[in-house]
């Protein structure tokens, strides 16, 4: 009884470690790797495509209206964007709700693109498994970090990031 | 005393007028320094000459490169629609006065097999002159159907959707397929045309 019960708790660390594994790789495979390109339709009508931001620094950010980090980190991220935009930084907001009408009443009013992706598919692209996620994106359109989540604090260590590219 | 005071006196004399020919020799002795500096010079050309013929191999080896990565890519192209199977489509564009393109669907054969979102700089691109590859793949012979629903903002800017079809046949050889959008000035209208190549 005791060996099976070793055995299992031995089994579920292996798959415990195994998810683990698979989630730091899904992010650690995107950073120093090329951006994968999308084109998304924006609430303003406008089609977007992100290799035609090369040349700037762009902060890729996923999420969704029912998630409040989200929102907090938006808010953070669009400050930021407004802030060094003449530098050369851009801010696409990449929804993944499944209605564009509530994302685009939450994001009313913001001065960055807001894009909608309906079906999943640049989710899907970069691996999107948790939210928000932010992807920093150079200006030779390589992801140089990947953030998952937001906290208090969170968004200092964007700017340095940010700054750093910059100063590239 | 007295005599010590002046030998000191004429030594200081002494070795300041030493010192004031020295000062005025010493352009002199630079001036006979300056060959000196001519081999630094030559070594200087020389590594010039090192840089630059490094420079020309560097060139080199990226046309070489860029070569290599266009035979590959035709060897790619060939092994992948060998060009008995091989249908390529072609979307261009003329005036655009009426039309806004936004994005455009293909289905062949009641397949979709592209769909493509313009932006703004694509379809000013299209405008301009260019042609864009939508679609190229394998069909075998005989007779298809090609289907493409264009969307985007018609006059007035109105939302507007149009679809544009083409039997054709396929034949031994490569198939190209233009779809062109145009201004019909009579109608104020756009108008989508389906051409095959010969």
């Amino acid at each position: 009884m005791r060996e099976r019960m070793r055995a299992l708790w031995s089994g579920a660390a292996l798959v415990g470690l195994l998810v683990a594994a698979g989630t730091v790789s899904a992010a650690g495979e995107l950073k120093g790797a090329e951006a994968p390109d999308f084109v998304l339709k924006s609430f303003s009508g406008k089609n977007l495509r992100l290799s035609e931001y090369r040349g700037e620094v762009v902060m890729l950010s996923f999420w969704a209206t029912w998630c409040g980090d989200c929102r907090a980190q938006l808010a953070e991220l669009g400050a930021m964007r407004d802030r060094y935009q003449d530098a050369g930084v851009e801010l696409l907001a990449v929804s993944l709700d499944q209605s564009a009408r509530q994302a685009s009443e939450v994001t009313a009013g913001a001065t960055y693109p807001v894009l909608h992706d309906a079906g999943g598919e640049v989710g899907r692209l970069y691996d999107v498994t948790k939210m928000p996620m932010m992807v920093l994106i150079d200006r030779g359109g390589v992801v140089r970090e990947v953030f998952e989540g937001f906290r208090r604090g969170s968004e200092e260590q964007y700017l340095e990031r940010v700054q750093a590219l910059l100063r590239e | 005393m007295l005599a010590k005071w002046i030998a000191s006196v004429s030594v200081a004399a002494l070795v300041a007028g030493a010192a004031s020919v020295g000062a005025q020799e010493a352009p002199i002795e630079i001036a006979a320094a300056v060959p000196q500096f001519s081999p630094r010079a030559d070594s200087g050309a020389e590594q010039q000459t090192e840089f630059r013929t490094l420079d020309e191999d560097t060139q080199d080896l990226k046309k070489q490169v860029l070569d290599l990565n266009r035979d590959l890519f035709l060897l790619e192209e060939e092994l992948l629609f060998p060009s008995n199977t091989q249908t390529a489509v072609f979307v261009s564009m003329d005036v655009g006065e009426f039309f806004g393109l936004d994005s455009v669907e293909l289905k062949i054969d009641d397949k979709v097999v592209a769909n493509y979102l313009y932006t703004e700089r694509e379809s000013e691109a299209l405008i301009k002159g260019g042609v864009q590859r939508l679609f190229i793949g394998n069909l075998k012979a005989g007779e298809h159907e090609l289907v493409a629903v264009f969307t985007g903002q018609g006059p007035h800017t109105r939302d507007y959707r149009r679809g544009a079809s083409l039997m054709f046949e396929k034949g031994i050889g490569p198939k190209y397929i233009e779809l062109t959008i145009s201004d019909r000035q009579t109608k104020q209208q756009p108008e989508f045309l389906v051409k095959e190549w010969e």
